[in-house]
């Protein structure tokens, strides 16, 4: 088992962050590895067990579905369900916590996963810079935060 | 149940930071409110369920009991035994979370107790600003932001 952690700090207040990352079918909005994402059987995106189906950048499309999601908490989790990449097994967890000090935000986003023999450093790389970095990085020039 | 929490980032490796707070013996060595602290019964400080009798500057006695010592998810736990403050069923936690980027340390310190209803907001604010901020700050000084 691969785990992945990731985590930074936003200056943004966590309400406003947490009202861009809450929706499940938005992240073709902010993500720039998803080029569209739409959710199967048109159910309501915070609807705990839809699945939403992404276009990436390269074409290649993949299916999670939404596992948890709290507003109380600021958490979701999800699992990967069919996937171009050599990802099995993969469920991951994002995580905002207020920062008092500064009106700032914690975000985490973690995964644990299996792969093939030998691929689990490229695969964790991939993950933890591609997808949740970029992520990062994306969010902290996210035009609403700044609303 | 009122309830506090405050948080906070320090530029340092959690492990450091950790390595500064773990010792429950240890706040008059960071903590600026904290003058003397001492092990009661000659117990280790990391031994789950001892007890830790220590004096504020401004003259306080407080005895507090240690409930939980992670070191590896880096938190700990404790009650309020005996202290001058008017609360009862006081638990604390502080717990250190790593920040991947850029090698620092979420810091959350969480308290709950029960208390008179008109003293509420008073102590909230003492504790999550005086006690939980004001050791955070220290930390933050120490750790060069």
């Amino acid at each position: 088992m691969v785990r992945v952690v990731k985590s930074t700090i936003l200056d943004a207040p966590v309400d406003r962050v947490w009202g861009i990352l809450r929706d499940f079918n938005g992240h073709d909005r902010w993500h720039p590895a998803v080029k569209a994402s739409s959710i199967e059987r048109h159910l309501p995106s915070d609807l705990v067990g839809c699945v939403r189906r992404f276009q990436l950048q390269d074409g290649s499309e993949l299916r999670e579905q939404l596992l948890t999601l709290s507003d109380l908490e600021m958490t979701f989790s999800y699992c990967l369900l069919d996937t171009p990449i050599p990802l099995f097994n993969y469920v991951a967890h994002v995580r905002l916590l207020p920062v008092t000090d500064g009106n700032r935000t914690f975000w985490q986003w973690e995964c644990r996963f299996t792969t093939r023999p030998g691929e689990e450093a490229a695969m964790a790389k991939m993950v933890g810079e591609q997808i949740y970095e970029a992520g990062f990085e994306a969010i902290r020039g996210h035009e609403q935060l700044a609303a | 149940m009122a309830k506090v929490y405050t948080s906070s980032v320090v530029n340092a490796p959690a492990a450091k930071v950790w390595a500064r707070v773990r010792d429950f013996n240890g706040l008059p060595g960071w903590h600026p409110a904290v003058g003397e602290s001492r092990i009661e019964n000659g117990e280790p400080a990391d031994k789950v369920g001892c007890v830790r009798d220590f004096r504020l500057r401004n003259g306080d006695r407080l005895r507090e009991q240690l409930l939980g010592l992670s070191d590896y998810d880096m938190f700990c736990t404790y009650s309020i035994l005996e202290s001058p403050m008017g609360v009862e069923n006081y638990v604390a936690t502080l717990r250190l979370t790593p920040v991947t980027d850029g090698a620092r340390t979420f810091l959350e310190w969480t308290a709950e107790f029960d208390c008179a209803p008109e003293r509420e907001a008073e102590l909230v604010t003492n504790i999550g600003t005086g006690v939980f901020q004001g050791g955070f700050d220290a930390l933050k000084r120490h750790f060069g932001g």
